[in-house]
């Protein structure tokens, strides 16, 4: 894996505690010469930036993003875009104040600015330099804005607005995107050129997205990072219309860290055949009846992409608005220490790892994005919700980081998911499952249950089966959503969960995996989803010249 | 008079109409087309790229810079493309005609653009980006031309667009196109089923005019590209040596030089039989500095070149030249004093004068703005009615390709409606006599005449291309300054303005503001009766309204100077020219600029910051101790 290669060759070294000795005495930071202007214009700001009857700045990061990217896209067995670019996007953030109270609040949250691509120290620092006059000058005024806010409101338990950490210095060597796009222009034709084997497809694409970051993080503190990551994204998506005008639509993401990951094009081709095979099975498909409410089978794959909906956001530390009195804003801002899962479920998350059951997982890094080291945090222990993924921004009852502040290329760092994994403590085979679903429809006297294969955005059911009570024959339907699939039911009708597991992974804003088990529910509505069914194309495609 | 006749004068006209914000950020159809991913909806990139991004907008968003060169065509034979737009066209024609309602106009346009563009600061490179992308409108009219789906607010209806595939691979561009056409006669259909209740529910419009205007179906196919690398490596490293020139100026704190190279084949077939394709190029060099003032008036030069190869552009010396005098301008501008409210005799030098008109008369004599519910509509009503003083005429003419040895911005031969482009006296011996229209008819003006302009994916309403003003009541530009002092003298004024150089403007027509124009200069001399010399002073906004203002111009100077720019409008962002000589206005408004009132910088620019270990104070960098808000007490 890609990251315990970095940890052998790591070239940190300790560097000196002392700020003002780093600019020219620590190996790694002094042969890189982004990394040396970025210390040399720290030292400088932290030294020396004051204006008259104003505090000076107390905190101070800068974290630079050097990102190349690769992009394509093919329609219908041609490609529309085909474009490379490189860009270092700086954010700077100065806070003033201090730890119990600072200003990091509205304008004071840091300012953005485009970095030179050349390794070039003068202009690096002047872009550093101009960033950080301004962000002082912001927080300045951002502390003032933020007391006066504060004083509207009584505020039940106060709690630090930034957390001490120590600080770390690693840095691991740089990483290139480094290939030949014409292969896998050709993969990417080839695929979506599928199209004519199905007259009645209207849509196919193919796409990719090969991108490496390299991440460059200072403070006021004395934390030097440096650590690099590339993501590797293939993508098909196509869909058509059932003969009633209902849309559906299929799609398929590779999305890996290492290049050596990405599937051949052989691969590709054939889950573009299978696509369009399932597509043409949905368009057959019955559309499901108007109302169900019994038991569910979530797949694995339909399972990470509840929990990546439903757990995940909720285990967020994101503070409330200022003023509020809450402990966080999600659903479960008031459940610590309470049962939000059933008692055989336990959720973690451990950005240490690159693998779990045998998936690559997205969400591995060894310091954040603010210059925290990464560790494996225990959420959900025995379906009872012990802690929050924390950035540096304390939340009641946690006034640290656990290594989870993450950020976007341009965006502040806030608490994130890295790998989220979802055990069980009683796990069953998929045998055991479908078996316990049917014994429930029976027990019901329901014709059949519901099996989920796989979802769409915004919980929806793209591959939905029915699973006869009398034989387990399965039988594809199409056109149904979820009536009450929320983190209520995740609580109360999960009965069983099973052995293998599956990820949902995501690439944007932030990587990061969602590790499940197949979920059966006891008890879930299925109703017909009552989207306007859009009318068939006015004339008949083009025949093509073949 | 001091600093008459710049021999080159280009710069970009800022226009927003009727209220868009002329200083928008990088366009995020940028970002979009090359870093998807990333959220740039408050991404505060404040100064440095700013006026770059109107560059940006041009070199990822215009077609308009499509352009017939004088050459012989090409053999057509095997434009795959175009063959598959035309049977694509054919097949939507005869189908989509079965329907009711059913489109009694369609057209396709594939604009193929191609282009590098690279933008460096300080010596280092900021970005470099190669693109090719071939952008697929389908125009679609439903009802009958006296009403149809395009009607008024309705307008974007007309249009769906949408990327095709870079090669020529008919089986997929004609899925692409047949896509495109049925969404859009979706779109259309509907719009026009509402557009004609409208009609029936709602008082008659002012103007009754029809929505679309026969033309004649043009058939001109060229080829003719001209043959220019503009090579990456080479521009990246130009572009750097540009850029470090500001280096030596700790005073300037932002600064960036751009280099856009483009090629476009636009290609368009319409169902009434026209079938075109024009070859067009865009080389344009862009150099921005910023500074701040004490006060926090923030201070920008912005110099642009542009041409139809790389050869065209100036010479290296020549550039470092026009960056010293960018960075002596502003150093300059630093230490002016704030100008006051003044209402007096002014001098606008040739590219000044050539802003106003484009701001002022230009944009209310475009077609559309004559028939909207919400336009001002200055000039609706004065047809073969004095507007300008009489000496004054002034034409639009896109088919102009150079004044005075001078590449004009806004040529083309053929609209992005089909229409070849035309001259049109707009206002001749004061006397107004036409607009510039798109197929878009107003009251007794029922034609086009190819000034219907748009940047890809949106529709195109009436634009100006090149706008000439000239006169026949000259003086010699050498005793133009005397004649400015002749007036103030006859005024009794203690001063007059001369207006040397402008960075932009915007306007609004619209009925619910008031009727006004801003412009904003960059260059203002107090120019006083009694021999003292000229003094320079910042923060000048010239405001008024546009007939008193038109009417006040006394005499004009001789040499007409061209400032070539990016105008935004409705339509997008298009190429654009504007010339004039110098004139003297017998009274002009000005008023104080609103500015920020953030400090320059505490810190000296790292480069120049001797104190580079620890422990000096920034007050002991001498070159910026002029300014007196630097504070570093600690």
């Amino acid at each position: 894996m890609i990251r315990s290669r970095y940890r052998l060759a790591l070239l940190t070294t300790v560097l000196l505690a002392t700020v003002s000795g780093l600019v020219a005495q620590n190996s790694a930071s002094a042969d890189d010469p982004v990394l040396r202007a970025m210390l040399a214009e720290m030292q400088r700001s932290k030294s020396q930036l004051k204006l008259a009857d104003v505090q000076a700045p107390y905190y101070l990061d800068y974290r630079l993003m050097d990102v190349d990217l690769y992009m394509a896209e093919a329609a219908f067995g041609a490609v529309r875009t085909s474009l490379r670019t490189r860009v270092r996007m700086l954010r700077i953030v100065v806070r003033v104040g201090d730890y119990k109270q600072d200003s990091y609040y509205g304008p004071g949250e840091g300012v953005v600015d485009v970095g030179p691509l050349d390794d070039d120290e003068t202009g690096l620092r002047h872009q550093l330099w101009l960033g950080t006059d301004r962000a002082y000058k912001a927080a300045s005024e951002a502390l003032t804005a933020k007391q006066s806010e504060l004083k509207k409101y009584s505020v039940d338990q106060q709690v630090d607005d930034f957390a001490h950490a120590s600080p770390v210095q690693w840095v691991t060597p740089l990483t290139r995107l480094d290939f030949f796009p014409e292969p896998w222009l050709a993969t990417l034709e080839e695929a979506s050129g599928l199209y004519k084997s199905d007259p009645q497809v209207q849509s196919l694409n193919a796409s990719l997205r090969f991108s490496v970051t390299n991440r460059y993080f200072v403070n006021s503190e004395g934390a030097v990072v440096r650590t690099a990551d590339s993501s590797y994204q293939v993508f098909i998506g196509g869909y058509t219309q059932a003969a009633d005008g209902m849309r559906l639509d299929r799609s398929h993401g590779y999305q890996v860290r290492q290049m050596k990951d990405l599937p051949t094009k052989t691969q590709v081709l054939s889950r573009t055949r299978e696509l369009l095979t399932s597509l043409k099975e949905l368009r057959e498909a019955p559309v499901s009846e108007e109302e169900y409410r019994g038991p569910v089978l979530l797949s694995a794959d339909a399972a990470a992409g509840v929990m990546s909906e439903l757990v995940g956001p909720n285990l967020l530390g994101n503070r409330p608005m200022l003023g509020q009195n809450a402990r966080t804003t999600g659903d479960w801002a008031n459940n610590y220490k309470s049962r939000v899962l059933p008692d055989f479920l336990s959720v973690l998350d451990d950005p240490t790892l690159s693998t779990f059951g045998g998936h690559s997982l997205l969400g591995n890094y060894e310091v954040d994005d603010e210059g925290v080291k990464a560790s494996r945090v225990s959420l959900i222990e025995k379906g009872q919700l012990v802690s929050y993924l924390l950035s540096r921004a304390p939340i009641r009852d946690f006034p640290n980081s656990n290594g989870h502040g993450r950020a976007s290329v341009t965006g502040p760092p806030t608490s994130s998911l890295g790998n989220l994994i979802v055990q069980s403590s009683d796990a069953l085979s998929d045998d055991e499952l479908k078996k316990k679903l049917v014994d429930a429809c029976k027990q019901r006297n329901l014709p059949y249950g519901y099996f989920v294969g796989t979802l769409g955005p915004r919980l929806t059911p793209r591959l939905l089966y029915r699973i006869s009570t009398k034989d387990g024959h399965e039988e594809l339907v199409r056109g149904a959503v979820f009536g009450d699939l929320d983190t209520r039911a995740l609580r109360n009708n999960v009965v069983a969960a099973g052995k293998e597991f599956d990820s949902e992974d995501r690439l944007d804003p932030i990587p990061q995996s969602v590790v499940s088990p197949a979920l059966l529910f006891d008890e879930l509505e299925v109703k017909r989803g009552d989207v306007a069914k859009q009318k068939l194309p006015e004339y008949p495609p083009p025949a093509g010249t073949e | 008079m001091r600093r008459a006749g710049r021999p080159s004068s280009t710069l970009w006209l800022k226009s927003v109409v009727p209220t868009a914000d002329l200083r928008s950020p990088i366009p995020r159809s940028y970002y979009r087309g090359t870093l998807g991913w990333l959220d740039l909806s408050t991404f505060p990139m404040k100064t440095l790229l700013r006026g770059l991004s109107v560059g940006l907008a041009l070199a990822f968003c215009s077609p308009s810079a499509v352009r017939g060169i004088d050459r012989t065509p090409a053999r057509v034979s095997g434009d795959v493309l175009l063959s598959t737009m035309q049977r694509e066209l054919q097949r939507a024609q005869t189908n989509l005609g079965q329907l009711n309602p059913a489109p009694y106009f369609t057209s396709y346009s594939v604009y193929d653009e191609e282009g590098t563009v690279v933008v460096a600061g300080l010596g280092s490179l900021l970005n470099s980006t190669q693109f090719h992308r071939r952008m697929g409108e389908v125009t679609m009219r439903v009802g009958s031309a006296a009403l149809d789906n395009t009607h008024q607010e309705s307008r974007p209806s007309g249009m769906s667009s949408g990327l095709v595939p870079l090669q020529d691979d008919p089986d997929a561009a004609a899925r692409v196109l047949w896509q495109l056409t049925y969404q859009e006669y979706r779109q259309a259909a509907q719009t026009y089923l509402n557009v004609k209740t409208a009609a029936a529910v709602r008082t008659q419009e002012e103007d009754t005019s029809a929505d679309f205007a026969e033309a004649k179906p043009e058939v001109h196919l060229d080829y003719a590209m001209p043959a220019f690398h503009l090579d990456r490596k080479v521009w990246e490293d130009r572009v750097r040596r540009y850029s470090s020139n500001f280096r030596k100026y700790p005073e300037i704190y932002s600064s960036a030089v751009m280099v856009i190279g483009q090629k476009t084949q636009m290609r368009f077939v319409s169902t009434a039989g026209a079938q075109l394709a024009t070859p067009g190029t865009l080389i344009r060099l862009m150099i921005e500095a910023e500074t701040r003032a004490d006060d926090g008036m923030e201070l920008l030069r912005v110099e642009t070149f542009q041409a139809d190869t790389p050869d065209g552009l100036p010479s290296e010396a020549e550039i470092a030249a026009r960056i010293d005098k960018m960075a002596s301008d502003l150093k300059a501008l630093r230490a002016a004093p704030t100008a006051e409210p003044f209402d007096g005799p002014a001098l606008l030098s040739g590219r000044a004068a050539a802003v106003f008109f484009h701001e002022v008369l230009g944009h209310r004599l475009e077609g559309h703005r004559q028939r909207g519910d919400q336009e001002g509509q200055t000039f609706t009503k004065k047809i073969n009615q004095q507007v300008l003083p009489q000496f004054l005429s002034v034409i639009d003419d896109p088919t102009q390709r150079s004044l005075n040895g001078m590449d004009l911005g806004g040529w083309y031969r053929y609209d992005d409606e089909g229409v070849r482009a035309q001259r049109v006296d707009v206002i001749k011996d004061g006397i107004l006599r036409n607009f510039l229209m798109s197929r878009m008819p107003i009251t007794g003006f029922a034609q086009s005449n190819g000034h219907g302009r748009a940047q890809a994916g949106l529709m195109a309403t009436g634009r100006q291309g090149n706008l000439i003003v000239s006169s026949t009541h000259t003086a010699k530009d050498s005793e133009m300054r005397q004649k400015l002092i002749d007036e103030i003298k006859k005024q009794g004024k203690p001063y007059g303005l001369y207006f040397e150089d402008i960075e932009g403007g915007f306007t609004l027509t619209t009925r619910s503001l008031p009727q006004s124009f801003q412009i904003l200069p960059v260059l203002v001399w107090k120019v006083y009766p009694d021999g003292r010399p000229d003094e320079l002073v910042r923060g000048v906004d010239i405001v008024g309204t546009p007939l008193a203002a038109l009417n006040r111009i006394e005499i004009t100077g001789e040499k007409t100077e061209v400032f070539n720019g990016v105008c935004g409008a409705e339509s997008g962002s298009v190429p654009v020219s504007a010339a004039a000589p110098a004139m003297l206005f017998s009274e002009m408004e000005v008023q104080k600029r609103a500015h920020s009132r953030v400090r320059p910088p505490i810190l000296p620019p790292p480069t120049w910051d001797k104190s580079a270990a620890v422990g000096l104070r920034p007050s002991d960098f001498g070159h910026l101790a002029s300014g007196s808000s630097i504070g570093g007490q600690q």
